[in-house]
């Protein structure tokens, strides 16, 4: 049987290519749109993550990282560096502004304002060096990208210009880029810019990234700073990442989740089609087996071989597709990640497609049934 | 020639059907996708909209409500008010940022509504009371039926809790809930009670609009002033960045896959017919009336598909909101436009492309066969 099923995938080639093509651009659908989920996740927990930081003090009430208002009395700082154990406490400031270029659209973009003799910086440079000098600031490359921008180029935010000192890799969160400025130019730029106007509440600390000796207990520290700070609330780093993509599922996943689930539904009802076309246009050929003695279970497994035969080749050619158009979406907007190897959707799709080829080969069991021999004779 | 083609494809029912059935599919998904983004677009700015102001005055250097923070003294509402042209003004206070309800965190537009600008609040009311009063919150009802919860029940609102006085309807998105709470109670927790995000202004008939924001301009310092379409137009610009544009791709990608689908379904059909087109050309037809033909069932299963898309999308894609309250659908019939543009070439170039060997046979191998 499996001969048979190799001369008839072998004996129209195009044909069987083709079918592979179909049913791998369907499987590349699903494994997209899983993959920009998967990317949108792991954007929004490596950003509490590659802060660098053991714990991470937020506004009593606020337990995100990120899309969240937090602000903290100015003299926190000193209260949770006077604590044991704590070696010394970043400060760190999310400002967003929009940013705009001639010519080009606006785009949300969130300063992540930090000490730069300190920590909270970008943690990973792709071109130039972070920023030393005054008015200079290190941008994410989806940035550089969409407007064109290079090292040692003007970022100009409500007429106030900084120079970018380098390219941040993988610096974008929420469908928002990062630029990362130092204190100083903040508080010039709030006052040089019209944007401080009738503010009497400006945005000066937002988090702390809190550093502790080696060996010290997080849990009983992070008690003492609520403790010694009652405006504030610690938080270990990975609990407050799990807060955003928690935030993450609400804010997009029941869209998300739609999305794919109508991927997998109308990509496997494609991919169901397809197979049962494959085998009706050969029911005379069928037939013949029939009138030859093969029983309609041996046929039937033979279909089953044939469609598992052709979901086997289609995914690693699904798995081609994908990256590719990911590439492609990377490269051209870098503010999306489009994580496509991740394990568990990449099995899901292949389970998926496994189990609609197989319905899709067992749709015309019934056509086989009722099949007469003698009319491929009559024929 | 035409006769023979209509009749050798409704021969078989079954395949024909298999076939339009799965361009129709591949046809819907990109339908679906398609709708995601008009309806989560139009949503994105309906608070906006159904406000139905002429101009909008929020802080200088601000031009969006989106990820943006806006503060204006509240006593430059009063002056704007004075100006002559002017017929009303009403004012919110606007916090974008994460609100917990039923446990979950929701990525809300926050506005804070005093008493005397009402108008400035809910448009639609499902249930309760429109106005929230202090340490009260109207909640959109999409997220009372996705967590279950209801009047009387408590939500969290960065570090305070409020009571659920009402539901209302129109104000769920993907990207900007809009949740209603006092003007008293946004204006604690930003430090701002005498203070506005945002100020509506309608303009007296007569009035030119263009006239009024330069006189709102002049007279009203370190403000940004806008027409509501340049407002809508902006902010729309800005939020359809955060997650619809992702539906976007999905859209080329999807029609990508439905052409791809249409060139396999309309190759496999003419391929299968070869044999026939072959004999028919030993007959004396010419090339000409051969691929005519087979373009003509090409183009009749990829229309019959589009016909069974447009059916499923305004039956079973229109209801779909029903059971998943958290989509916002906009099926609209220029959706299909660019779908039937774009199958055109590919049913046309993959007939031609299986008709091809049939075209160089020599009609006496069929004889000879």
């Amino acid at each position: 049987m499996f001969k048979f099923i190799y001369r008839q995938l072998s004996y129209e080639r195009p044909r069987t290519a083709l079918t592979c093509v179909a049913i791998a651009g369907a499987l590349a659908v699903i494994l997209l749109l899983e993959g920009f989920q998967s990317g949108l996740l792991l954007q929004l927990k490596s950003v509490a993550l590659n802060r660098g930081a053991d714990l991470i003090v937020a506004q009593r009430g606020v337990s995100n990282f990120i899309a969240s208002r937090s602000r903290l009395p100015q003299l926190s700082r000193e209260k949770i560096e006077a604590i044991n154990g704590v070696v010394v406490a970043h400060p760190i400031t999310m400002v967003p502004v929009i940013y705009e270029k001639q010519g080009y659209r606006k785009s949300p973009v969130f300063f992540v304002v930090y000490d730069t003799r300190g920590g909270g910086g970008p943690s990973r440079i792709k071109t130039g060096k972070t920023a030393s000098k005054p008015r200079e600031i290190v941008i994410d490359e989806s940035l550089a990208v969409l407007y064109d921008l290079n090292v040692g180029d003007a970022f100009i935010v409500a007429d106030f210009e900084f120079r970018i000192s380098a390219i941040a890799e993988r610096a974008s969160a929420l469908f928002t880029a990062f630029a990362f400025i130092d204190y100083d130019d903040m508080i010039d730029f709030f006052f040089d810019s019209d944007l401080v106007g009738d503010i009497n509440n400006l945005p000066l600390l937002s988090y702390l990234l809190v550093v502790l000796e080696p060996g010290a207990d997080k849990g009983a520290i992070a008690k003492t700073i609520e403790e010694v700070e009652s405006a504030a609330d610690a938080f270990e780093p990975e609990q407050l990442a799990q807060n955003d993509v928690a935030l993450g599922h609400t804010l997009f996943g029941p869209v998300m989740n739609v999305l794919i689930a109508a991927g997998y539904i109308v990509s496997l009802l494609v991919i169901g089609m397809i197979m049962f076309a494959s085998v009706h246009a050969r029911l005379r050929s069928l037939g013949v087996l029939k009138a030859l003695g093969f029983s309609n279970r041996a046929l039937i497994k033979g279909l089953l071989a044939e469609s598992t035969i052709m979901i086997l080749l289609s995914f690693p050619l699904a798995i081609c597709f994908a990256l590719l158009v990911a590439r492609i979406i990377e490269a051209s907007v870098p503010l999306y990640l489009v994580s496509i190897t991740e394990l568990v959707p990449m099995l899901r799709t292949f389970l998926a497609a496994l189990v609609l080829g197989v319905l899709g080969a067992y749709l015309p069991y019934r056509l086989i049934a009722r099949l007469d021999p003698a009319v491929v004779f009559r024929s | 020639m035409f006769y023979w083609s209509l009749k050798t494809l409704f021969s078989e029912p079954m395949r024909l059907i298999a076939s339009a059935l799965a361009v129709a599919m591949s046809f819907v998904l990109v339908i679906f996708f398609s709708a995601v983004f008009e309806g989560e677009s139009d949503q994105m700015v309906a608070y906006l909209e159904k406000m139905d102001a002429d101009i909008w005055v929020m802080q200088k250097g601000v031009s969006n409500m989106h990820m943006a923070s806006s503060m204006v003294w509240d006593w430059k509402v009063d002056k704007i008010a004075r100006i002559p042209g002017v017929q009303k003004v009403k004012a919110i206070l606007y916090l974008n940022g994460p609100v917990k309800i039923g446990g979950k965190d929701w990525f809300s537009y926050i506005l804070g509504i005093k008493p005397e600008h009402q108008g400035a609040g809910p448009w639609a009311m499902a249930q309760g009371n429109a106005l929230p009063g202090i340490g009260e919150a109207v909640i959109p009802e999409v997220i009372s039926q996705l967590v279950g919860v209801k009047i009387g029940d408590e939500i969290t609102m960065i570090d305070r809790s409020l009571r659920i006085v009402g539901l209302t309807k129109g104000t769920f998105s993907m990207a900007s809930s809009v949740v209603f709470v006092s003007h008293h109670d946004l204006g604690d927790l930003l430090e701002g009670k005498d203070q506005y995000s945002y100020i509506m202004v309608n303009v007296e008939p007569g009035v030119s609009i263009a006239d009024l924001i330069e006189k709102i301009k002049y007279e009203v310092d370190k403000v940004n002033v806008l027409t509501n379409d340049e407002f809508i137009s902006s902010d729309w610009q800005l939020a359809v960045q955060m997650g619809a544009e992702i539906v976007r791709i999905m859209t080329i990608l999807s029609t990508i896959l439905a052409a791809l689908i249409v060139a396999f379904t309309t190759y496999s059909l003419i391929a299968r017919k070869r044999r026939e087109l072959a004999i028919a050309k030993a007959l004396g037809f010419r090339n000409r009336q051969i691929y005519g033909a087979a373009l003509g069932q090409s183009i009749i299963i990829t229309g019959f598909g589009l016909l069974l898309a447009l059916f499923i999308s305004f039956t079973v894609l229109a209801w779909l909101p029903r059971i998943i309250p958290q989509i916002n659908l906009a099926i609209r019939l220029h959706q299909f436009i660019p779908l039937a543009v774009a199958a055109l070439p590919v049913v046309i170039l993959a007939t031609l492309g299986a008709v091809r060997t049939v075209a160089k046979v020599d009609p006496m191998t069929v004889f000879r066969n």
